[in-house]
């Protein structure tokens, strides 16, 4: 689990003005519920999970998504969103371990 | 007649330990649907009205509940829509995630891959601003459960 919390993320490559559009993503994490146990040892996994990913355009927050160990492993998310100029979408997600990421894209708007 | 009785009584001592380890596991860290509403709405299923207007699409039939795909969206505008939060009924914790929206969203949409322990209805709930609740469910039958 050395790359845990990569991610990938897709956009379109172009977007109209106002138009609504579609963003996908996939974070690599284990999202250990704690209930589990290791088949070698017998003792429970720890739990370990994404808590939170928040989505900025330009700075301002579009949508903030609430996660849990309910979410399988090496999570997929997708929301929509519009853009009025083009600019930057920053994700930024954390698992209950404090560790933080982001990940940036462009987002390019044309007419 | 024997080897008929032998084979009987496997399958059901198989059963008994398969049951037996789900009642356990549910009795330690178990949390109804009720509860896990109350925590993150503060309200309880029967203020909670089913609408048409919200969309929930996933499987009848799972092949694995490690990894059901659902996907949320809804005939309401999203400057009225506070927030969407998913519950799975029979899950160990019910609560399953929730979105907070904002005009530049443009719409309710929200899709992702959950987990499920058994068969079990998968619930979307819309928190609207004016404070109402908005509810669709589908049933998700799941054959090997992945809560483990």
């Amino acid at each position: 689990m050395a790359s845990i919390g990569r991610a990938i993320v897709r956009v379109p490559k172009k977007v109209k003005k106002g138009e609504v559009f579609k963003v996908q993503m996939v974070i690599i994490h284990p999202m250990e519920t704690g209930l589990r146990k290791d088949p070698k040892t017998g003792k429970k996994i720890p739990a370990h999970y994404i808590t939170h990913v928040d989505f900025y355009f330009n700075d301002k927050l579009v949508t903030r998504i609430n996660s849990s160990p309910g979410i399988s492993k090496n999570p997929y998310f997708a929301i929509k969103m519009k853009a009025q100029e083009s600019g930057t979408l920053k994700i930024v997600y954390e698992d209950n371990k404090g560790n933080k990421w982001e990940k940036s894209v462009n987002i390019t708007v044309e007419g | 007649m024997k080897r008929r009785e032998f084979i009987k009584l496997t399958a059901l001592t198989a059963l008994g330990v398969f049951l037996g380890s789900g009642a356990l596991r549910s009795a330690s860290a178990k949390i109804t649907l009720e509860e896990a509403l109350k925590k993150h709405l503060g309200v309880g299923l029967s203020q909670i009205k089913e609408s048409d207007k919200v969309k929930i699409k996933a499987p009848s039939i799972a092949e694995s509940g490690a990894n059901v795909p659902i996907q949320v969206s809804a005939d309401v505008p999203v400057e009225q829509v506070e927030s969407l939060h998913i519950f799975v009924d029979k899950n160990p914790n019910p609560f399953i995630a929730s979105v907070d929206f904002s005009p530049m969203n443009g719409e309710v949409f929200f899709a992702t891959r959950i987990k499920m322990g058994a068969t079990s209805p998968v619930r979307a709930i819309l928190k609207l601003k004016d404070g109402t609740y908005l509810m669709a469910s589908k049933e998700v039958k799941v054959t090997v459960g992945g809560c483990g």
